[in-house]
């Protein structure tokens, strides 16, 4: 997959293709939708997120149409904008590992408008942890390998095993690239208000680069770093350590523009 | 929808934590509308309503933590919107109900729908203004229960200041009130601002900020 620049929108935060409104497309390499469910999700119950400084926490649960919601959109034309000005990455995932499949098959018809799959393993907002069970990981990668003749990319996060042996276990099964990582199960205790969900935002940026260090040492897979990159420097580190694209997620709650800043690295 | 930056024009304290900031630069919105400002507190941007005061852009902005101090002392800030759907009163007379951080927003809607407008206030404000106020809990709820003849209502202040309000309105009128959900990104992206409605989830960056009271607190 070839990302000019090489800098893709996070699922989650972008939304379904909102923030074109405020960056540049020319400034991304790819754009990923939110994560798509075999069912709809309503998402988890108010409130959903608080931030400081150095972290955000959120609770969103996947809140998502479905496929079957999502297919009509895409036949209807809804996304076409989207598709015309960016690559898109489709992300996907389930309550369960049939789930997973079957979206994936429902998925096929439209898999060549897609620059990417990526397979979100790694929610902490939900009860399934597909990470947990190496076995049925597997099986899951290789059947939805044989199903989808698409870039394939596995989102994975630290809850669940080594990322490195996750990764290792992906690029095995066929898969071509990696999300290093996700948000992280976290905890924000503010007097009578607790707020459990995952954390992103600068807090993640070490664990993000050991996980890219050494998923780069063990595969050659395509890396996309994901995990704190609010500048332009903390990009460069990504690289530096064997991120063959980096993604932007919180940073845009910040500011937007920050795309288009480190966009102009690669002109 | 866009990126800019404001520069501020005037800083005007109304008591010793509230603020009209009115800035150089004007923007095209409607009424409850509001903007995503940058602070260097928080990763994520905080939501201002936008209205007008002296004839400028304005907004609010009661000092409740760094952000919104960090807010009061710039002279530039960083801003995307218009965000939200714009308030479209019904028809009839209605009256705005609002804290002092509102004013900007009240005088906004004062001057497009000529509605009444009603400041609650903890203490004395520090200027004249062009609108009744009272000073105090009990003042403010007599004023509330003596208000008749309106068609609507539309509240905007703290959650409680809302719940309060219109838990005397609700039988007079119809009431809406501008809720104050926490937001990261303002454009309907995230879904971190979601709101349990009684006709299903609602998105206050998107749907909102203004909802009927009954569609939540039923």
């Amino acid at each position: 997959m070839e990302l000019r620049p090489p800098i893709v929108i996070a699922s989650g935060i972008g939304g379904m293709g909102e923030y074109l409104k405020l960056i540049d497309p020319k400034c991304i390499g790819a754009y990923t939708l939110k994560t798509i469910t075999f069912k709809p999700r309503h998402g988890n119950p108010p409130p959903r997120l608080i931030a400081t400084q150095n972290y955000l926490i959120n609770s969103i649960g996947l809140e998502n149409v479905g496929v079957k919601k999502f297919i009509e959109e895409l036949r209807g034309q809804v996304y076409d904008e989207l598709f015309r000005k960016v690559k898109v990455i489709f992300s996907f995932a389930g309550e369960n590992f049939e789930e997973y499949l079957l979206v994936a098959e429902k998925m096929v018809p439209y898999q060549d408008r897609f620059a990417a799959f990526e397979c979100n393993f790694s929610c902490p907002n939900v009860q399934f942890n597909p990470l947990s069970n190496p076995t049925e990981l597997k099986r899951m990668l290789l059947e939805l390998r044989k199903r989808l003749n698409v870039f394939l990319i596995a989102k994975i996060g630290i809850e669940g095993g080594f990322v490195e042996d996750v990764a290792k276990l992906a690029e095995d099964c066929g898969w071509n690239g990696v999300t290093l990582i996700n948000t992280i199960r976290a905890l924000h205790v503010d007097g009578e208000r607790i707020i459990a969900g995952g954390v992103s935002g600068p807090v993640l940026k070490p664990i993000a680069l050991r996980a890219v260090y050494e998923v780069r040492k063990r595969t050659s897979l395509f890396i996309i770093a994901s995990g704190g990159i609010m500048n332009e420097e903390d990009a460069q580190q990504f690289f530096k350590v064997g991120a063959s694209a980096i993604s932007i997620g919180t940073a845009l709650y910040k500011n937007p523009k920050i795309v288009e800043k480190i966009a102009k690295m690669f002109y | 929808m866009e990126n800019f930056s404001l520069t501020k024009h005037e800083l005007i304290q109304l008591t010793e934590d509230t603020f009209i900031v009115s800035f150089n630069e004007w923007i095209e919105f409607e009424p409850t509308q509001f903007i995503m400002i940058e602070t260097e507190t928080s990763i994520v941007r905080k939501p201002f309503g936008l209205g007008r005061w002296n004839k400028r852009l304005a907004i609010g902005v009661q000092i409740i933590g760094p952000g919104t101090g960090y807010i009061v002392q710039q002279n530039v800030l960083n801003a995307h919107g218009p965000c939200g759907r714009g308030f479209v009163p019904p028809g009839g007379k209605g009256a705005m109900i609002a804290t002092p951080a509102c004013l900007p927003m009240a005088m906004d809607l004062k001057e497009r729908h000529g509605c009444d407008v009603f400041i609650g206030s903890a203490e004395e404000l520090s200027i004249e203004i062009p609108f009744p106020l009272v000073v105090g809990d009990e003042p403010f709820l007599n004023l509330l229960r003596s208000l008749r003849g309106y068609n609507w209502f539309l509240i905007v202040g703290s959650d409680q200041m809302e719940k309060v309000s219109y838990d005397v309105l609700k039988d007079k009128a119809e009431v809406f009130v501008s809720f104050n959900e926490y937001m990261a990104c303002g454009i309907g992206a995230c879904k971190g601002c979601a709101k349990e409605t009684r006709t299903g989830l609602k998105h206050l960056c998107i749907d909102g900020p203004v909802l009927r009271g009954e569609e939540v607190w039923s």
